[in-house]
């Protein structure tokens, strides 16, 4: 046995005999310190084990640097439809499913201005933001304050955003944004685009706000239990609200960014990007901290089902792998995340 | 006695797991008697309604029999109107949104042969039938929420007797004047009479001693699980002879420790003209140091009242003054009123309390994160000893801030739950049932925290059902009746005393002590 077991007795005896639970919970404790760890970073693992196959495999196409800055570099979208979901998310509403259509409208909003309006980039990047952040106000209304269902509206909204964005682009892909404008987006720092280290800080602050920051601590127990945060004075409804328009900025923000490195924007594509949003984000509640939704947890998440999807396509599977692969991943995560004690349901 | 009795028990026990909520319950009601069933909450009361109506399963060995022949046990809906045993339960059970007959009928619809549709003029007419019995003109096509009080029991009653035939039956009330108005109380007693005239039998379950010495011929007295007084005739009987059979002498007497004394001078709180769903109009002063009790029967406001002055729940009237500051209470938030020095320990701590999935430390601090402190850093060290303070106190077991709330034994989520709230240094601490569901050794300790506090300046109220705690906790009982203060307790205070004031209709009616527990059976 080991020292801690062997101390036990002792402790027992000097703790209150007026409690009435047992230190029975102790041992289990201990041998469940280290599989903890392994539930925490299992995710390095089986990136590790897939990258080896990968490599393998296809040594001379998988194996490079360019895998690695296709990788790292083309998830733009993704990372920051990442954080807009983790706002709601982490707050305790079920999956804000309009995230995707709200990028994509704002990354339709910029072009569309630009080419179709004459408007100067910087007015039509503003709006494009205030877009984003006006449409997550009106999901905060209709969830927040009117109480309905996190679901339906958003998936309301997200059907009517797209609907939006084919309305002004004529159904049509939209480009024609100046290549000077891309630099915001795609101006290669140290090997990969700018945007890569935009996605990176956002995610480090916002790990910091819920970890460290009132705020953070409020939002955590807004998602345990709106109850009790209402009682000890938390502005839960402040909180639930904010959230909705803090993910509209992030999509905002976000398509802006994309339509510049892409010097425009087709809206139609916007759907595809739900699946593997939704997906990193279950997948972060199986990692770092295990049970619950972290950014950045997400982060490697996404990086990780790129890499699977990429290396699939290297090895010549063909446009249907994304649709299985994102699915099962979708299933796996959130069924993982809800047997971790996740707040899945 | 040739005639079998209408309802006979024999030897009825329940056992949850090592807690017998029911012993060898045995009890014979007559054709067309009306019999009471008395005792404190807890005394297996509705246990037994339950077994009889057939939620829960009696433990083996007991028998019910209607008429002379056993009821299959658990009971069954079915056998249970073919026998004509019906319940009346404490909200009377019906469906505001649905029409008289629909409520009526419920279950027992007739259809058309061919089509299988209701066959609606039959219903109505049906339910007329039953109501006129009754001696009522009701329009079977109301909606039953808009249907006066008096006119909802006799619906909920005319439900009950349907399927019985006059002279056959027996309708059991379970508390059922808790969701009628005064007025109607007299037009409720009288159809329940017309029951027993017709030849029915009423079991009447209920805590107002009044009601039952004026409806019924015998009574059945129930302390802690088992009979304490067995059918007796209700002329023999007194509302302080009844009290004493349902007090007995099985209450723990906790010693009063001495305490600091009350300095009158000391700021407390004063509510004045609070009104809420239940309570009406009251009037109260804690001074700092004072420990304050408020009980009642369930609905009396006892329950809401903890809740209306913390901002929780909705107020219609009411200020409240901690110290200097003067806090209107309609439209006050939870978060107005702790800033202002209240701290509140709700009853349901899974739902109200505590994040049951987030760990002792963090519940601890949620209070006071982001009061004062840097927005931007909560820090740690502080945190830490916060919740040290909490476990070693209270003694929290295991003793591990880190560990998760959820995992943690009921009396120990009560601790954390009352440290978290002493934590914030409260002017006034409203508890409500601070021990309730918490074994011996966490109660004491709860207790002496409480008591701590008091002693430190807080002002205390104490807002719960069981007469042993408040004389443990408390400086001072109020007693609530329909909202309104009806009694006032001063030391010394014993827990018959709150007994009597809290189920006599008139307050100081004189216990009959002693001899009371033991001529019963």
């Amino acid at each position: 046995m080991d020292p801690e077991t062997s101390r036990r007795p002792n402790d027992a005896s000097t703790a209150r005999v007026a409690s009435s639970d047992r230190h029975e919970r102790f041992p289990v404790r201990r041998q469940g310190r280290a599989r903890k760890e392994l539930e925490r970073y299992w995710i390095i693992g089986a990136w590790l084990v897939m990258t080896g196959i990968y490599s393998a495999l296809r040594p001379s196409t998988f194996a490079t640097i360019g895998t690695l800055q296709t990788v790292l570099g083309s998830q733009t979208a993704l990372v920051f439809l990442v954080l807009a979901l983790m706002c709601t998310i982490a707050t305790g509403e079920f999956v804000d499913l309009s995230v995707a259509s709200l990028l994509g409208l704002s990354a339709t909003v910029v072009p569309v201005l630009y080419v179709f309006h004459g408007t100067s980039l910087v007015v039509a990047s503003a709006i494009g933001i205030a877009i984003g952040a006006a449409a997550g106000a009106l999901n905060g209304f209709f969830v927040v304050v009117l109480g309905v269902n996190t679901i339906v509206i958003t998936l309301g909204m997200s059907t009517f955003l797209l609907g939006i964005a084919l309305l002004i682009s004529h159904l049509n892909a939209v480009s024609g944004l100046p290549p000077s404008f891309a630099d915001i987006a795609v101006a290669n720092v140290w090997g990969l685009p700018i945007a890569f280290y935009y996605g990176l800080l956002l995610v480090l602050v916002f790990a910091y706000i819920l970890v460290f920051t009132p705020l953070g601590r409020h939002m955590e127990f807004v998602a345990s239990n709106r109850e009790v945060s209402r009682l000890a004075g938390v502005r839960v409804n402040r909180i639930r609200f904010g959230a909705f328009v803090m993910a509209g900025l992030f999509c905002g923000v976000g398509g802006v960014i994309v339509s510049a490195g892409l010097g425009g924007f087709d809206p139609s594509s916007s759907v595809g990007y739900l699946l593997p949003t939704v997906s990193a984000v279950f997948l972060s509640a199986t990692v770092i901290q295990p049970g619950r939704f972290n950014p950045l947890g997400a982060i490697i998440g996404l990086y990780f089902l790129a890499t699977g999807e990429l290396g699939l396509e290297i090895l010549g599977a063909a446009g249907w792998v994304a649709d299985v692969f994102y699915g099962a991943a979708l299933i796996t995560a959130v069924a993982l995340s809800s047997v971790l004690g996740g707040r899945a349901s | 006695m040739t005639d079998p009795p209408r309802l006979a028990v024999n030897g009825l026990s329940k056992t949850f797991g090592r807690n017998r909520a029911l012993r060898d319950l045995s009890l014979s009601i007559a054709a067309g008697e009306i019999h009471g069933l008395v005792g404190q909450n807890g005394s297996g009361k509705s246990t037994f309604a339950k077994l009889l109506s057939g939620f829960h399963t009696p433990d083996p060995g007991g028998a019910m029999l209607v008429d002379g022949v056993p009821l299959r046990l658990p009971t069954r809906a079915a056998e249970l109107r073919d026998r004509g045993v019906a319940v009346v339960h404490q909200d009377l059970g019906l469906v505001d949104r649905c029409t008289v007959v629909e409520n009526l009928r419920i279950g027992a619809f007739s259809a058309n042969r061919l089509s299988r549709a209701i066959r609606w003029p039959h219903e109505r007419e049906l339910a007329r039938a039953t109501l006129a019995e009754l001696g009522h003109d009701i329009d079977p096509r109301a909606r039953v929420g808009d249907l006066s009080a008096a006119d909802r029991a006799t619906v909920a009653i005319a439900r009950a007797l349907q399927h019985q035939a006059p002279g056959h039956g027996l309708v059991m009330f379970d508390e059922s004047t808790r969701a009628l108005p005064r007025a109607s109380l007299d037009h409720f007693y009288a159809l329940v009479r017309r029951i027993a005239v017709r030849g029915g039998s009423v079991l009447l379950v209920s805590h107002h001693l009044d009601e039952v010495l004026a409806l019924a011929d015998r009574v059945t007295v129930l302390r802690d699980g088992a009979v304490t007084g067995s059918s007796i005739a209700t002329d023999e009987l007194t509302e302080g002879k009844l009290i004493g059979l349902m007090l007995g002498h099985s209450l723990r007497q906790q010693p009063r420790t001495e305490r600091a004394r009350v300095t009158a001078s000391a700021p407390g709180i004063r509510a004045q003209g609070v009104s809420g769903r239940l309570v009406r109009d009251l009037d109260l002063n804690i001074g700092a140091g004072e420990v304050v009790g408020v009980t009642g029967l369930v609905g009396s406001g006892y329950e809401e009242l903890p809740y209306l002055l913390a901002g929780a729940a909705r107020a219609s009237a009411g200020t409240l003054t901690i110290g200097d500051n003067r806090i209107e209470l309609v439209g006050a938030s939870p978060r107005d009123l702790l800033a202002a020095g209240l701290a509140l320990v709700p009853e349901r701590r899974d739902e109200h309390g505590l994040a049951l999935s987030l760990s002792v430390l963090k519940n601890v601090t949620l209070p006071q994160i982001g009061t004062g402190r840097s927005k931007a850093w909560i820090g740690s060290a502080w945190e830490l000893q916060e919740a040290r303070w909490v476990v070693d106190q209270l003694g929290v077991r295991p003793a591990d801030p880190q560990h998760r709330v959820g995992d943690l034994s009921g009396g120990n989520q009560q601790k954390v739950l009352l440290g978290k709230w002493l934590r914030t240094a409260p002017t006034f601490l409203l508890l409500h049932e601070p021990t309730q569901g918490v074994d011996v050794g966490a109660h004491d300790d709860l207790i002496t925290a409480v008591r701590q506090a008091a002693n430190e300046g807080s002002a205390v109220l104490v807002a719960g059902l069981d007469p042993a705690e408040l004389v443990a906790l408390c400086d001072r009982v109020v007693v609530l009746r329909e909202g309104r203060a009806a009694a006032e307790l001063t030391p010394p205070i014993t827990a018959d005393e709150i007994v009597v004031a809290v189920y006599g209709a008139t307050a100081g009616t004189m216990v009959h002590r002693g001899g009371g527990g033991h001529d019963g059976p």
